[in-house]
This record gives structure tokens, sequence and C-alpha cells, in this order.
């Protein structure tokens, strides 16, 4: 096996005397999708604040690219390709889809516009009103705004938080088909879901959390296809995104 | 006429000083009641600039721009960076904002006495227009001509460049900020350097046009600084202006036609007003805040 482009070991986060993640280790290769599923409250955003910087962990080691990004904080790993489309979408309402864009591109100052010409071409539902406010975008609009503003920053590794949550089936599939374009084109996604069959249907790993631990792992294939593992951590299939 | 002059004169500086007060408010949630004793300090370290450092009144201002800057990171830095984590960051900040004020005027006490202060003889050139009957002095144009300068500068900053885009993400959404890669401490300096700057020049701005400098300058314009801003919605930045405006002829005309001693009745007075008629102030838009 090559090096893994991030790998996370042993990671513990805490709030307060809380521990919401108690040593979760895992791997992710370059150009592959790996998805950490689980109950909610079972620690994955958790993990996925720890990695992209927005936490602090309270032990444990994180790796990307060869090097120690553990403490390193969220606004220099978003230069160096390490991108997170977080829970909620969080767009920034008041500024404009272009401006959002903009926001995106942050660290790459020079090749800005371009990739954000290469979005439009790719969302143009984006393209057509630039000049609105996000905030005049539907739940499923948003969503995409969220993606495209992180492909904006020319990510090596995106970490999606929920990309599903909240929206209806309809665009649900088509959230699921944009993950899946941005990993064919040589991306490297780590999906956080709480629909959990989706996700691993679309993944090549999968973990399973439960109470902050790494439960299961493997194929993605593999643990979808495991009556056991189906029946106690992913239950049955209900609608997408509920809260 | 000259009445109506001398109010956009003095509302230009009242403008110009709620500006950088709104600013940190407006994109950081935090009021800073240090940026009083910013105008303060710069008035008396504008005069001493022409006094001692012979420089000419024009001279000093981008001295005072670049003194006010540094003092707006002290602020940051001192008062409101170690408070940051804290549930109660509002409210401690306010405080510890006032704690530093009282320092830097009792630094101020020290350095310069308890006097007014007034820039050397020969300082402000003579020339005078005529605008429509009434007297301007040179002084007075330049005024007014920084003052703008500076307020359609920021608002170009805020609403065109990255930096300012930064400034709103960060106002809007201080998380979402940080996933997309800003470092909000930087933002959040660069928003209190640009503040006191701002609020640095409407101090010496506020000396040269009465020709003096005194302790109680920066608590005299506290609460007209506090009122225009509520009154012209908090965090908006051409509602201070436009407020800074309203109080500045408010005053001029109350004393013109009322009497001295009436300035302030009248002045806030009217400021109560108009917040009676528009709780949000003239151009709030509390939505925004409240996402």
């Amino acid at each position: 096996m090559s090096t893994p482009i991030l790998s996370v070991e042993d990671l513990r986060v805490s709030y307060g005397r809380v521990e919401a993640v108690r040593g979760v280790s895992f791997a992710v290769e370059q150009g592959s999708l790996v998805t950490l599923v689980g109950a909610n409250g079972a620690g994955k955003s958790s993990v996925i604040n720890a990695v992209s910087g927005l936490l602090r962990p309270a032990g444990g080691r994180i790796t990307f690219q060869g090097r120690d990004v553990t403490r390193t904080p969220a606004h220099k790993l978003v230069g160096r390709g390490l991108v997170q489309v977080p829970e909620g979408r969080q767009i920034l309402a008041t500024l404009t889809i272009e401006e959002n864009l903009q926001m995106g591109a942050w660290h790459t100052r020079g090749t800005a516009q371009r990739s954000i010409d290469a979005v439009y071409d790719r969302f143009p539902v984006l393209a057509e009103r630039r000049a609105l406010p996000a905030g005049a975008l539907s739940g499923g609009e948003q969503q995409m705004l969220a993606i495209a503003r992180a492909l904006v920053a020319a990510p090596a590794v995106v970490l999606m938080d929920e990309p599903s949550m909240g929206l209806a089936p309809k665009i649900v599939d088509e959230v699921f088909r944009v993950i899946e374009e941005i990993r064919a084109s040589g991306t490297t996604v780590v999906l956080v879901e709480q629909n959990a069959r989706r996700a691993l249907r679309a993944a090549d790993h999968g973990y399973v959390l439960q109470s902050g631990e790494v439960v299961h792992s493997g194929p993605a294939a593999g643990l979808l296809a495991d009556e056991r593992i189906v029946q106690a951590y992913l239950g049955i299939e209900g609608p997408p995104g509920q809260r | 006429m000259q009445q109506l002059l001398n109010g956009i004169f003095i509302g230009s500086i009242y403008a110009l000083f709620a500006i950088g007060f709104t600013l940190v408010f407006g994109i950081l949630d935090r009021l800073n009641l240090a940026h009083p004793a910013v105008f303060a300090a710069s008035a008396f370290v504008g005069i001493e600039l022409v006094e001692r450092g012979g420089l000419s009144l024009w001279a000093a201002l981008p001295v005072v721009f670049v003194f006010g800057a540094v003092l707006g990171l002290v602020i940051e830095r001192l008062a409101f960076r170690p408070l940051k984590g804290r549930a109660d960051a509002h409210f401690a900040g306010l405080i510890s904002s006032i704690a530093l004020a009282g320092m830097l005027i009792a630094l101020l006490q020290w350095r310069y006495g308890p006097d007014t202060r007034r820039f050397p003889p020969g300082s402000f050139p003579d020339t005078r227009f005529e605008v429509a009957g009434a007297q301007v002095t040179l002084a007075q144009v330049v005024i007014l001509a920084v003052s703008l300068a500076l307020m359609v500068g920021l608002t170009y900053m805020v609403t065109r460049t990255r930096l300012g885009r930064g400034m709103r993400a960060v106002a809007e959404n201080p998380t979402a900020a940080r996933v997309l890669g800003v470092d909000v401490d930087r933002i959040t300096a660069v928003t209190f350097a640009i503040s006191s700057a701002l609020g640095a020049v409407a101090g010496v701005l506020f000396a040269i046009n009465v020709n003096t400098a005194q302790l109680g300058m920066g608590s005299a314009i506290e609460l007209k600084g506090l009122a225009v801003i509520i009154v012209g919605g908090m965090g908006s930045l051409p509602g201070a202006l436009i407020g800074g405006l309203v109080l500045g002829l408010a005053e001029v005309f109350a004393v013109q036609y009322i009497g001295s001693s009436w300035r302030d009745v009248i002045a806030f007075g009217l400021l109560f007003l108009i917040l009676l008629v528009r709780p949000q102030g003239l151009l709030g838009a509390r939505k925004v805040r409240e996402v």
C-alpha cells in the first residue's frame, strides 16, 4: 500500500470532561472516497472538525501529505489543500454567490477567477445568479454552492460533513452525483454521513463509528454486505437527512 | 449658511469618529470603549508632532493615522484577544477597553499635564474662501475633504476588496470564515487597526477645528459617538455618516437659534426622536446580525 494522503491515529477530542472521540484511527488513500458513518452523536463531526483544524484534538496524530498537522489551524490547512464542506452548509447569506466563491479562493489569489469560471461551468445555476445574495438560493442550491466554494480552493482532499442533511431525495441524488464526479476527477474525498447506506454505496472504504470509537471498518461493499453490521449500526433505510 | 457649513464640518468629524466605532461593532460584534481615548490621545500627539516635530498640520495627519493603527493593534491584543474565548467576552471586552482607556488618559495627563493644549501660533494657513456669503477656512475644507476621503476609502475597501470581503465573512459567520481558510485573528486585528486609525485622524481633525486638545475630549465625544452609531443603525457605515452629520447640524443650529446651553438637549432630543420612529436606526438591518 502506498502512503495515505491523510491518516489519523488514535485521535481524541474532548468537550470539557466529555470525551466525544476516543481513539479513532483511519487512513485515506490518494484519490479514494472514504466514508465515516454512524448515528447522530457518534463523534463523526468532531473527527472531521479536528482533522480540518477547527477543533484542537486532546490527543492523537493527524498526518496530511506526510506532514504532522495535528495542531495546524484551519486557515493554514485550507491553503495546503485540505478543505472542508461544513455541516449545515455555512454559506455566507449576505454575500453574493460570486463573493462566496471568491471567499472559497481566499488562498488562491492568482488563479481565483479561472477556478471560479470552471466552477460556473459545472454549476450553471450558480453562474446565472452570481450577483444575488447567497441567502436567496434554495437549500439544495446552497449545498451546491458550499461544495462549489470548496472546489474553488483547488483541494487535494475534500472533507464533507453531512452534505445530504435536510435535503429532498431528488437533491440528495444530485449531491451524491457531484461527490462521485469530484472523486472521479482525482480529488480525494472524506465523507461523513448519517445516510450510511447511501454513503457506503458511493465509497471505497468505510468506518463505522459508535460512541466515539471505530467499531467496524473495511471495504465499503463488505460492510454493506454484512447483515450484522447493517442491522446493528445502519438501521433500516429511512428518508434521508431527517433530524 | 455659515451655520450649515459649520454643522457639516463638525458633523463630518463626528461621522469619522463614529464610523471607526461602528466598524468594530459591525464586523466583530464588540464595542471598543477605548476608541474615545484614541481620539483624545491622537489630538495631543498631533499637536506635539506640529509643535516639536516641526511637521505641518497636513503632514501630521498620516503620521497620526499610523499611530492610531498601532494603538488599535495594542488595544485588540491587550483588551480583547485574551478574553475572546469567554462566554461573557462581549461584556468583558467593554470593561477591559474602559480600563485601557483610563490608562491611556492617565498617560496623557502624565505626559502633557492637565491643561488645554493648542497648536503653535502660525500653524494654520490664512487662506479663506467665501462660499455663498459664508466664511470658510482652508483648514475646514481640509477637515471635510479628509473625513470624506477616509469614509469613501473605507466603504470601497469593505465592499470591493478581498480584505473587505474577508471582514464581511467574519461579520456574518466567523466559523464559516475559518472553514474557508480565513485567519480570523488577523482580520480582527486589522479591523481594530483601521477603526483606531480613523478615530485617531478624527481626533486631530477635531483639535484642528477648535484649536484645542483636552483630556476630557474623549469622554465628550464618547456618548455622541455611541448615539450616532445607534441612530445610524449599529454596524452600518453609511448610517454612522448620516448620523454624524445630523448630530453636527443639530448642535450648531441649536446653539444658533436657541442658545448654547440647549445644545445637547436639542441634539440628543432629536436623536431620541429618530429612535422612537425607527428603533433599528436609520439604516439598521438587525436581521443581518441575527442569522
